[in-house]
């Protein structure tokens, strides 16, 4: 087990709680997904995770270490994306990577995890003038500086064209076939069928469902869901991208 | 321990990097305080010492050329020979100090071959009297100087004047210390504020905090790079003042600087307090102004304070600012040490414990 979260709480200062009592645990290698609408609490779960916020009670095992006793450990096995992807201003890809390096005492080439996002010619380019999925993919390679055995991906596809989302899903499965565990959230529950292993439904800080999305899409149906509309084997999705083509618009 | 130091490095020349790749950090921590040097050193600098003088030389004797030689020789008269009219219409404009008339008849001989007894007439601009008694005394001497040689009466007393090397300080060197402590304080507040604060907002503060290394390397390394950018404020600007606009720096250029440096320290605890507190860039800007705005006029920076009512000279005098502007101008000025700057570096200090404690007790990381 990677990933072990056991009766996870959070309750800020103004007594707001953002998540109550969650529990699961991920598989190394697994593609694991937290879907929920804004506001369910998917991204302060993933920041107590992660060591970036003080976790009310509860526990969390990471790779055998715990985060709220050794979060700088922790924080040197993992990768981080956040939310809002933004970077120190006036340095170039190169230079923030070579700054990510020092931070993690590694020395990955900056060419190399450039060139396996795809931005080898942006190296020299400040994050302010990449388009918004490249930023996203740049986001991804600074989270590979120190061969992560976990990346933390937060909404990574949000706001992305059809075109750049497909790109990244690639990204994803391509850091998954190298046995790296990818914990993200999302809103898109084509991206969660498509990417993840195993999903948890979250709402207002709470799992109400977890299990693989064939599972799931079962139990459903197994209730006597009917659908709205007859279902097509083909999304207008796929009709835009067969009419766009799959090349990314950066 | 590598961690820190290899983080704290790069931290610290990514931070120095983004300094000078931003434009309106430059401008604002190095052509605004050359600028402000620059127009007040100008001005400060054409207001002449010299006394005006117009003489109308009337007559054309030896003796008159003598004494008009004589009085241009004076090194701090400007002189000009014009007419009568020309002169009296200058005087009574104001342009002159003193207008001078050898009257025609002067230096004539009578029948027995000897001078005659004559006079010059001096006319003085009332409004500035000053100027013209001192411009008559001078002249007045060499007038003396001449009667005497024409007596044949031996020089018994003699003034021997010998120059002493006074400080002869002149507007610039009230007005560059006072600059430099302005730079000093928008620098250590303004300039962290908003970069801390922008990071802060954006959401890369956060993306840092997301690797092992500990948050202070990089507080540490925003300090490090104001330091090295108040160093070099103070040496341009005081490096230009002493070449264009005569400054002076009496006192020991490295307790110059090391009070300088110490006035960093001091505005960045301040700075650190706002970044550390405030929410978003809108809201440090007025946090900001309300800090450093009565300083900058109240502290003795561009005017002195001694005409202020007594009451704010007691309130000011407790200023940061006060301290820092008025260790720099001593050292300056009078050639101080540390060591008779003990009411100052105390001010100093006891200003930036204090907001030490108020930022460290102020500040989130989000």
């Amino acid at each position: 087990m990677l990933l072990e979260v056991k009766n996870l709480y959070k309750t800020y200062a103004d007594g707001f709680e953002a998540v109550k009592g969650v529990s699961f645990a991920v598989e190394r290698g697994e593609v694991f997904g937290i879907l929920g609408p804004n506001g369910a609490g998917k991204t302060t779960t993933l920041e107590m995770i992660e060591g970036l916020r003080p976790i009310t009670s509860g526990s969390v095992i990471i790779d055998g270490l715990d985060v709220q006793k050794s979060p700088y450990a922790v924080k040197e096995r993992i990768g981080i994306q956040l939310q809002s992807s933004s970077f120190f201003q006036n340095l170039n890809l190169v230079e923030l990577l070579k700054l990510f390096n020092d931070l993690y005492l590694e020395s990955s080439d900056p060419m190399t995890l450039l060139k396996e996002v795809g931005l080898e010619e942006k190296a020299k380019s400040q994050v302010k003038a990449l388009s918004g999925g490249q930023k996203q993919r740049f986001s991804i390679a600074t989270t590979m500086v120190n061969k992560p055995v976990a990346i933390f991906l937060d909404e990574p596809t949000t706001g992305l064209d059809p075109q750049a989302r497909r790109n990244l899903w690639e990204l994803v499965e391509q850091i998954k076939k190298k046995g790296t565990t990818v914990i993200m959230t999302t809103h898109y529950m084509e991206e969660a069928e498509v990417l993840c292993d195993r999903v948890a439904v979250m709402d207002e800080g709470k799992i109400i469902a977890e299990g693989t999305p064939k599972q799931l899409i079962q139990d459903l149906l197994g209730r006597g869901f009917k659908p709205r509309q007859k279902v097509e084997p083909a999304s207008l999705e796929d009709v835009f991208i067969d009419l766009t083509g799959k090349e990314i618009r950066d | 321990m590598k961690r820190n130091l290899v983080s704290l490095w790069s931290l610290t020349v990514a931070s120095i990097k983004m300094y000078f790749r931003n434009t309106a950090a430059i401008f604002f921590t190095m052509f605004v305080p050359i600028a402000f040097i620059g127009v007040f050193g100008l001005l400060s600098k054409s207001e002449g010492t010299k006394l005006t003088l117009d003489i109308t030389n009337q007559s054309n004797t030896a003796l008159s050329r003598s004494v008009v030689d004589a009085i241009k020789g004076v090194k701090t008269f400007q002189v000009a020979e014009t007419s009568q009219h020309e002169a009296a219409d200058k005087l009574s404009k104001g342009k002159l100090d003193l207008q001078i008339i050898i009257p025609q008849d002067f230096g004539d001989t009578g029948p027995d071959g000897k001078i005659l007894p004559n006079h010059i007439h001096a006319l003085f601009n009332s409004a500035k009297p000053q100027n013209g008694q001192t411009a008559n005394l001078i002249i007045g001497q060499i007038i003396a100087g001449i009667n005497a040689k024409i007596a044949g009466t031996p020089q018994i007393i003699e003034l021997e004047p010998a120059g002493v090397l006074t400080k002869n300080l002149g507007a610039i060197d009230f007005l560059l210390p006072g600059i430099l402590a302005i730079s000093i304080m928008q620098l250590g507040i303004f300039s962290v504020a908003f970069a801390f604060v922008s990071l802060k907002t954006t959401g890369a503060l956060r993306r840092i905090q997301a690797t092992p290394t500990h948050p202070l390397n990089f507080i540490v390394a925003q300090a490090i790079t104001r330091l090295i950018v108040g160093v070099m404020q103070v040496v341009i600007l005081t490096g230009l003042g002493i070449w264009l606009f005569g400054f002076h720096l009496n006192g020991n250029p490295l307790e110059f600087l090391v009070v300088a440096l110490l006035g960093v320290v001091l505005f960045l605890a301040f700075g650190f307090t706002v970044a550390g507190y405030a929410k978003d860039e809108n809201s440090a800007a007025p946090i900001a102004n309300l800090i450093t705005f009565p300083m900058l006029f109240l502290s003795g920076t561009f005017f002195p304070r001694d005409a202020f009512p007594s009451w704010l000279t007691s309130i000011t005098d407790y200023f940061p600012l006060t301290f820092l502007a008025d260790a720099l101008r001593r050292i300056a000025n009078e050639g101080v040490h540390l060591t008779a700057l003990g009411t100052d570096l105390l001010g100093m200090l006891v200003w930036g414990i204090i907001m030490f404690f108020v930022a460290v007790r102020l500040f989130r990381w989000e």
